[in-house]
């Protein structure tokens, strides 16, 4: 049996949400099949009080094993650094997410708050939010550049908003199950196996961003959105268009923009007005181009797709 | 139109969204059918233009086999050497 803790911090609990609709394992084959013993969790945990309080000292103390320790949401260390603004069971939450990742086997960040610091943590960030080794793009989290828990590894960060429920479940059991030294983890500390690859890669407008046809509007079947709507597909290192939300689709399939959520940028621009949905453009050039893409060999590319784009590729691909 | 020598407003070239927003705004101001308003406001040429030789063939718009602009606030004919200043690649 592994014990497993999951608190939430800043979160609007769509992790939880992601999480509870897992089907390959599900929440409940977690426990059943694969010897995980969930202690607590905010949706179905059943201390209250005094005895979850005594519950969370005993994990600290050791008295109770702490296997996995997973955090959803950001940490919360406003105003002035105290973090009184995220209570949590008699105490700044901030306080329980240091004693419990020192004494805890793995630690797990869900989704960006937890990973990178998420939305909470857009400038002016008035909640001092950071992430659990994160901050954006640097090693500015919570717990610092060099924490590692008790089995010897970082945090294992599974970002997303919300995370995809097989990345969530797939890493649970195999830590659990003793199969922690296959996780290879980035450089942002993504487990690869999930973020290797692009979410471009499955996408099913790969022809009509291969031959720059441009989908113009929301849900159109036809065309790429990375030329006009801002799909951030291509510089994004997600499984969406491998591993479907829901068994049977993602954004870019409905014909809505990746916004490049597992990113450590996100939400990309600040949110400023016009930035989202839009793709940003110098000169009519996108700003972004896909990675290892330069300016010059793009617009060569471009003419050349162009003239050998088939007529095809101006159709809609569906027929109803 | 445009070989009769038609005068249209290539300049200034919009640096980014807002200012390519700002020119789409005009273009929907405008009635439908308003064919010479359009290649006003969205300063056709009839040749390559700029220092990168910008034409409708690379244009993310232009669709080759229908030699037509699919920006919706245009959505007209065009040739693969025209030019407009809401070029986008
Ligand atoms: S829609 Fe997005 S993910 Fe799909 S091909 Fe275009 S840029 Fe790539
Ligand atoms: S498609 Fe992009 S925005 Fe959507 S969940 Fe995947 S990575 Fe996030
Ligand atoms: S937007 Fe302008 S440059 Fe682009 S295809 Fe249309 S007319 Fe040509």
């Amino acid at each position: 049996m592994a014990n497993l803790l999951w608190l939430q911090g800043g979160a609007c609990s769509g992790n939880t949400m992601s999480f509870l609709n897992a089907e390959e394992p599900s929440a409940c084959d977690l426990v059943t099949d694969f010897g995980i013993n969930v202690l607590w969790h905010p949706s179905l945990g059943m201390e209250l009080g005094d005895n979850l309080q005594q519950m969370l000292r005993d994990c600290i103390s050791g008295k109770i094993k702490l296997d996995i320790f997973v955090f959803e949401g950001s940490v919360v260390q406003a105003p002035d650094g105290s973090g009184e603004w995220n209570r949590f069971a008699g105490r700044a939450m901030k306080d329980w997410v240091q004693e419990l990742s020192d004494v805890s086997d793995f630690v797990v960040a869900i989704g960006d708050c937890a990973t990178w610091g998420g939305i909470p943590a857009t400038a002016p960030n008035p909640s001092e939010s950071v992430g659990l080794q994160f901050l954006k793009r640097d090693h500015g989290g919570f717990l610092g550049r060099d924490f590692k828990s008790k089995a010897g590894l970082p945090v294992i960060n599974i970002p997303g908003c919300p995370a995809h429920p097989d990345w969530v479940t797939q890493i649970l059991v195999g830590v659990a199950t003793g199969h922690a030294g296959d996780v290879t983890l980035d450089e942002f500390q993504r487990p690869k196996t999930f973020f290797q690859s692009f979410t471009q890669t499955g996408c099913t407008r790969n022809m009509h961003f291969a031959y720059k046809v441009s989908a113009t509007e929301f849900g159109q079947r036809k065309g790429c959105l990375f030329y006009d709507l801002g799909c951030r597909g291509p510089m994004t290192h997600s499984p969406c268009n491998r591993i479907l939300w829901n068994r049977q689709s993602s954004k870019t399939r409905a014909g809505m923009p990746c916004m490049g959520c597992t990113e450590p940028e996100f939400p990309f621009f600040d949110l400023a007005p016009g930035t989202v949905f839009k793709t940003q453009t110098v000169m009519g050039v996108p700003k972004d181009l896909p990675e290892g893409v330069d300016k010059k060999g793009y617009i060569k590319l471009t003419g050349a797709a162009k003239t050998a784009a088939p007529q095809w590729a101006e159709e809609d691909m569906f027929v109803v | 139109m445009m070989e009769d020598g038609l005068e249209t407003q290539t300049e200034p070239f919009p640096e980014d969204h807002v200012q390519f927003e700002a020119v789409l705004k005009e273009l929907r101001d405008l009635p439908k059918d308003d064919l010479e308003g359009k290649l006003v406001v969205s300063g056709f040429v009839d040749h390559p233009y700029g220092e990168d030789d910008q034409r409708c063939l690379e244009c993310m718009y232009y669709l080759v086999h229908r030699k037509w602009c699919d920006l919706p606030e245009l959505a007209v004919p065009v040739e693969p050497e025209w030019w407009c200043r809401l070029w986008r690649i």
